[in-house]
């Protein structure tokens, strides 16, 4: 009788627990109960090495994002039972789904081939890395979920209104529209964004302090504009008109990504050394070609990335300081001569402005003063 | 007043020019000859108009320059945002001349227009020439050429300021301050045109040059643009402003830019050769001159008017 009474309290616990929470729990179906305990704002722990981890769960905005129709275990696949054990891999975008299927081939969806395609290029890398291995990006470095949340505007009425004669189900035709739209737009990262999202790694001095010492131990050098990249690049009348939000100047992945195959190249972003590079010896004038439409061959004579740095570009370096000496010489000369002049010209008696017809109007300290 | 030997040639060489009637003659030396021997007392005491009394620039020229200053000031303001981008006042300026969307665009179309006019001036400068010689009116002291005879003003003006000289010298419709200017801002104008182009053409460029040059030609560019936008507007605003609008004498405005006239003080002043050539060549200031000569006060001190007996008239 005491077992049976403690099973209709925890029932009756799980029912108002549900029932007090349900708009906020239920923004998406979590048949898998993880809710149960992700929901709870504090949830999580403090790591070895002192990092606050949060486990929590916002399921109002888990319910905007991309993978909301895809429930917990689909990428959480280590989990067997509940409480589940500690968490090791964590999530890896090559999992295979099981409860979504591909339309088109009607097998399991899968971001396997770009992750494949991922690991091989210069950023490639496994989820849990170590070393210069976890400088790189993962997946989720630059896919953030907020990127891909945009406030979606609602479907049209003309169109949904046919859908929903056969597609009854509510929400599902906006979704779809949703999800199929979307590609169609282009939602993606605009130039400004791509570059603030390249820089954080690119401008980190200690991460490329990192490489270039393992490149030089390892006596294979890095690209020579690996260490100011974004600076130069910033400097740059690309970068310079990029920062303002222009977006039809060149930002990053439009040279260093292959735009024949854009989605999947920007996945695949090799060193410039690699022949397959968009920006190698061989390429680099056809990625120019793209805007630049009159570039030839030799047009990789010009640095895209160029520097005053004296071992970067001694020319430049060198031309500059010769300009800024001119500079400074010229107006200083010139504002000398300015002040000369007054200073001999108002010892003459000139007055500031001219007043009933005449400048003379002061008394000169050399005498022959006007007449009046 | 007895004129000097340059002065003196600069006088018969606009009567040769002018083809000047003996009376008429008779008439500017006579006027010439009363005139103060000490300029600095002719200058100080004549009356002048503020918008300026004697002829010096045409229609075209002024239309050059007007079009060169709207140009050059609305390409600073759209040009120095982007290349400053980092600087705490370029996102605002950027913003108040329409974003670098319409500001891009609207620098281009400066920049054409710019370039126009450099052009336009080219060629009004080489049509003048070639119809003043044809016409046998061509004086190369006349024109912006420069000459020693402008290092040797140049000096003579620093020992006047230095207080080591009682008069400036005398010196030409273009005097060497002119000089500098012009040619300073000829050359900006070069630099600026072919670098803008190599901003806007990059791969053309490469086209036309040898390989080997091309990358520093095009590093020379993206510096030159900006160094030289800089520079010029520093310039005009500490140096050209400066002695045209703001200096002693000037401010608040010189209107030279907008009537083609200067005042006759500075005409006196600073170009007094070419205003030997304003007494040969325009009736209303001998007029004026044979006005001032008889009306002037310095008559009563004897400063004018007692030279008669000076005329060495052939």
């Amino acid at each position: 009788m005491q077992v049976r009474f403690s099973k209709f309290m925890l029932r009756c616990l799980i029912l108002l627990v549900t029932a007090t929470t349900a708009p906020s729990l239920w923004a998406f179906i979590d048949e898998e109960g993880c809710l149960l305990c992700h929901k709870y704002p504090k949830m999580g722990r403090i790591t070895e090495d002192g990092q606050r981890r949060s486990y929590y769960v916002m399921p109002h905005v888990f319910n905007k994002t991309v993978h909301r129709n895809v429930p917990c275990r689909d990428c959480h696949n280590y989990i067997k039972e509940l409480p589940h054990k500690e968490v090791t891999t964590g999530v890896t975008c090559d999992t295979e789904c099981h409860s979504v299927k591909n339309p088109a081939t009607g097998k399991n969806f899968s971001h396997k081939p770009i992750v494949d395609v991922y690991e091989k290029s210069a950023h490639g890398r496994e989820k849990i890395a170590e070393g210069l291995d976890a400088d790189m990006p993962y997946c989720v470095t630059c896919h953030t979920n907020p990127l891909y949340n945009p406030s979606e505007e609602k479907p049209p009425k003309r169109i949904t209104d046919r859908c929903v004669v056969c597609h009854e189900e509510p929400g599902f035709v906006d979704s779809w529209y949703d999800h199929t739209s979307r590609r169609v737009r282009e939602v993606k990262r605009n130039s400004a964004e791509i570059v603030a999202m390249c820089s954080a790694c690119h401008s980190d001095e200690k991460l490329i302090d990192r490489h270039l010492a393992a490149a030089e131990k390892k006596g294979e050098p890095l690209g020579r504009k690996f260490q100011n990249a974004i600076e130069s690049y910033d400097k740059s009348f690309h970068g310079k008109v990029v920062s303002y939000g222009y977006n039809e100047s060149a930002n990053c992945l439009d040279c260093h990504a292959n735009y024949e195959n854009y989605y999947m190249s920007v996945h695949d972003i090799r060193p410039s050394r690699d022949p397959q590079s968009s920006v190698s010896a061989e390429n680099r004038y056809k990625t120019c070609k793209r805007c630049h439409v009159y570039a030839n061959e030799d047009y990789v004579a010009i640095d895209p990335h160029s520097t005053s740095d004296p071992v970067d570009n001694a020319f430049r370096h060198y031309a500059e300081i010769i300009y800024n000496w001119v500079g400074y010489v010229v107006i200083t000369v010139f504002l000398g001569l300015a002040l000369f002049e007054t200073i001999g010209r108002r010892r003459d008696g000139v007055n500031w402005m001219i007043r009933d017809g005449s400048s003379w109007r002061r008394k000169s300290r050399r005498g022959r003063d006007r007449l009046v | 007043m007895q004129l000097s030997t340059e002065a003196r040639k600069t006088l018969e060489k606009s009567f040769r020019i002018n083809k000047t009637g003996d009376a008429e003659r008779r008439d500017i030396e006579d006027m010439i000859s009363q005139m103060p021997d000490d300029r600095v007392l002719m200058y100080k005491n004549v009356d002048s108009n503020p918008i300026g009394d004697l002829p010096r620039y045409g229609l075209d020229i002024r239309i050059q320059h007007m079009l060169t200053f709207v140009c050059f000031l609305a390409l600073a303001f759209t040009g120095l945002p982007i290349h400053y981008s980092d600087h705490f006042w370029a996102v605002p300026m950027n913003d108040f001349v329409g974003g670098v969307e319409i500001s891009r665009i609207v620098h281009r179309v400066l920049g054409a227009v710019f370039v126009f006019s450099m052009f336009y001036h080219l060629y009004t400068v080489v049509v003048g020439t070639i119809v003043k010689i044809v016409k046998k009116k061509f004086e190369v002291q006349r024109t912006v050429i420069p000459l020693f005879k402008d290092l040797r003003d140049f000096k003579d003006d620093l020992l006047y300021f230095a207080g080591k000289r009682t008069q400036r010298p005398e010196m030409d419709k273009f005097m060497y301050k002119h000089k500098i200017h012009y040619f300073a801002a000829a050359f900006g104008n070069i630099v600026m045109g072919v670098s803008g182009s190599a901003f806007l053409f990059p791969d053309l460029w490469v086209m036309i040059l040898p390989v080997e040059i091309a990358s520093g030609f095009q590093e020379l560019m993206r510096l030159s643009h900006p160094h030289e936008a800089l520079l010029a507007l520093l310039v005009i605003a500490f140096w050209h402003w400066y002695n045209v609008h703001l200096s002693p004498g000037r401010f608040p405005m010189q209107w030279t830019f907008l009537t083609g006239k200067m005042m006759r003080e500075y005409q006196l002043e600073e170009h007094f050769l070419e205003y030997l050539r304003n007494l040969v060549e325009l009736p209303s200031e001998r007029e004026y001159l044979r006005n001032w000569l008889k009306t002037t006060k310095l008559r009563d001190i004897g400063k004018v008017g007692n030279s008669a007996e000076k005329l060495d008239i052939a």
